[in-house]
């Protein structure tokens, strides 16, 4: 990965397998009618990232929870690469997730008994990966996020943004060709964000397609790309 | 691009040759992960956990405790009276009413039996009037046997030895004299010289005590035949006739030929067992029915502190979800948890009940010279199989309800 920089960078060329969706929808039952969480929606996400922007309640999340395959759409499917995500069985949907995607969620969701370094380890882990192996990638990557001598610490012994860090270490730990990332900088303050934002810039300029779920709009300025939600409706720029 | 065989990245290259997945609910993640993980996660609420496998603790040792009663007295049965005593023993209703029949044989079956004895390979006939002199204090409880003093102990009980005093002398038939078991001696508190009152009209001196030989013989009272059946009102009767045979081993054939041609009930030691066993199976059942009270009560503590764990550990389990753990895992992580949790419970348990077992016998030791209680393999294995059926049990529920949990309702982004 290259150096942490704020700085809007080039994307790399990729291989990473493109993320595309298809007339994407979400309607969820209310009393006797629906509500319309996510109107029809087709994109192809390029690599770099992308910001999803858009005020609370707008259909950002909702947005993401598909792309993720956490929830299942009205219409339409997700696709990556030659895999429809939206016909997967929940096993192999997890099992998906866990080769190709990478997240990073408001608030770091750490496995609180497990220290930085076995919270990095943890996506290797669930793949089967020997134990050193794994340790070995676990403090490339805490190096990588500048947390090197938090290895051992458990999460209630790190503040908000180092727990962050390790979050973006973990989203990364089996080097996946997606990353989403959910209000990432909600809870941190300016400059913490500032660093944690440099991790996605750099994973994104490496190639990967960076989904960046924000309402603030100095982040947004940050990414390649921009979609913006209002009322369940995603319109570029 | 074909994601079934992606290329590898470039990153991480040797990530992407991961073992091969196995098939089912989990991953390719090592058991020893999981139960590292599910370990960990029950010692994140120590006081709780800990509480809850003393719960545990508490139910499988009373159940031990309760069974190894049944398998102390088993274990005094099998092989202590087991190796010693006739062969056969003839009566007129054989085990129906227990231990110690009542004194309702005519004597003259001996002299029958006697008659059959070349014929059907017997060694001795000894007539045995027994009777049991209970009381409301246990250690006042005493077994009265009465064989002819010419035979002595020896012709039924070749073990035992006088410590003090003498055994029988023919002369002492019909004579008021008997000879003390160990225990017997001591909880009447009578010795050589002492008098033993039958009842109002009927006395013996104690003219020998036996050597302790840590079985219910200790808590025998041996007396002539003549002088217990006329101290009972049973002359001319017996309990039952003891039969030792030249070859033990044709007990059953013989045993049979004696039942056909004198009509009365003959059984070899192996039919007394099975009796004690039946009657220990019986008693097992009980003494199980009641310590299945404390287990209910244990599990469904565990199942509590699982449950809890699971409500408290939502979000987690969603961000393990989210990160591609199969729902087996988290299924597999909560019943780990839950296992380790009653087997810890179950290990104690036997710890413990291996204590109150000690406690058990030193009490019937004191009491009857008695071993009362036993931990056996078996019943260590029981216990342990118990506790784990009760972690499975417990832990269904919990495990079903985190595996099905909503990952976006899990990570709180409805």
């Amino acid at each position: 990965m290259t150096a942490p920089t704020t700085q809007k960078t080039e994307v790399q060329t990729s291989n990473t397998p493109p993320l595309h969706v298809e007339n994407l929808s979400r309607v969820y039952p209310s009393g006797e009618g629906q509500v319309r969480a996510l109107a029809s929606f087709t994109h192809t996400f390029p690599p770099g990232m992308t910001a999803v922007v858009g005020p609370s309640g707008s259909g950002k999340s909702t947005l993401l929870n598909l792309l993720a395959g956490f929830d299942t759409p009205s219409t339409g499917h997700v696709r990556v690469g030659d895999v429809n995500l939206t016909t997967l069985s929940e096993p192999a949907r997890a099992d998906f997730r866990l080769a190709h995607y990478g997240f990073v969620f408001q608030n770091h969701n750490l496995v609180s008994i497990l220290s930085a370094q076995e919270n990095v380890e943890f996506p290797l882990t669930l793949a089967g990966l020997p134990p050193r192996e794994r340790r070995a990638r676990a403090r490339e990557l805490l190096a990588l996020v500048g947390l090197e001598n938090r290895a051992g610490h458990l999460p209630n012994q790190l503040s908000g943004g180092e727990a962050q860090r390790v979050a973006i270490a973990r989203a990364l730990a089996r080097d996946p060709g997606i990353l989403l990332a959910d209000e990432p900088t909600g809870n941190l303050d300016s400059k913490t964000g500032e660093l944690v934002l440099s991790l996605l810039t750099g994973a994104a300029a490496e190639g990967r397609r960076v989904v960046l779920i924000t309402h603030d709009p100095e982040v947004a300025a940050l990414a390649h790309y921009r979609l913006s939600v209002r009322d369940g409706v995603v319109t570029a720029g | 691009m074909c994601l079934r065989d992606p290329a590898p990245a470039p990153y991480l290259r040797r990530a992407y040759h991961l073992p091969q997945r196995l098939g089912g609910s989990l991953s390719a993640m090592k058991w020893t992960d999981l139960w590292g993980l599910a370990w960990r996660g029950l010692t994140r609420r120590r006081v709780r956990t800990g509480l809850t496998a003393l719960g545990i603790t508490v139910a499988v040792a009373s159940m031990v405790i309760f069974l190894s009663l049944g398998e102390g007295i088993r274990k005094v049965f099998v092989e202590q009276l087991g190796g010693i005593g006739p062969d056969i023993q003839v009566s007129l209703s054989g085990f129906t009413q227990g231990f110690a029949p009542q004194p309702n044989l005519p004597d003259r079956a001996v002299a029958d039996i006697q008659a059959l004895a070349p014929e059907l390979g017997i060694k001795t006939v000894t007539p045995v009037v027994m009777t049991i002199r209970g009381s409301l204090d246990v250690s006042q409880s005493v077994v009265l046997y009465g064989l002819p003093a010419a035979q002595g102990i020896g012709a039924v009980f070749p073990n035992l030895s006088a410590a003090q005093g003498r055994g029988f002398t023919p002369a002492d038939e019909g004579q008021g004299v008997a000879v003390l078991g160990a225990k017997a001696a001591q909880n009447l508190n009578l010795k050589v010289g002492s008098t033993l009152n039958l009842n109002r009209r009927n006395k013996a001196q104690v003219v020998g005590v036996l050597a302790p030989e840590s079985g219910l013989v200790d808590n025998f009272i041996f007396l002539p035949l003549k002088t217990l059946q006329k101290s009972e009102g049973a002359e001319g009767r017996v309990s039952l006739v003891a039969v030792k045979l030249d070859n033990p081993r044709q007990a059953r054939e013989v045993a049979t030929s004696l039942s056909e041609k004198l009509d009365l009930e003959a059984s070899t030691q192996s039919d007394f067992l099975s009796f004690v066993e039946r009657a220990l199976k019986i008693s097992d059942a009980v003494r199980f029915g009641i310590s299945l009270i404390s287990l209910i009560v244990g599990g469904l503590a565990v199942a509590n502190t699982v449950m809890m764990g699971v409500f408290e550990r939502t979000r987690e389990f969603g961000t393990l979800r989210a990160i591609g753990a199969r729902p087996g895992f988290v299924r597999a992580l909560v019943l780990s948890e839950s296992l380790l949790l009653s087997l810890v419970g179950g290990v104690g348990g036997v710890i413990v009940g291996l204590v109150g077992i000690w406690g058990v016998n030193l009490y019937t030791q004191k009491l009857a010279g008695i071993d009362a209680a036993a931990l056996t393999p078996r019943l260590v294995l029981l216990a342990l199989g118990i506790s784990l059926f009760l972690g499975l049990v417990s832990g269904l529920l919990p495990a079903r309800t985190a595996s099905r949990l909503n990952i976006t309702e899990a990570l709180g982004r409805v």
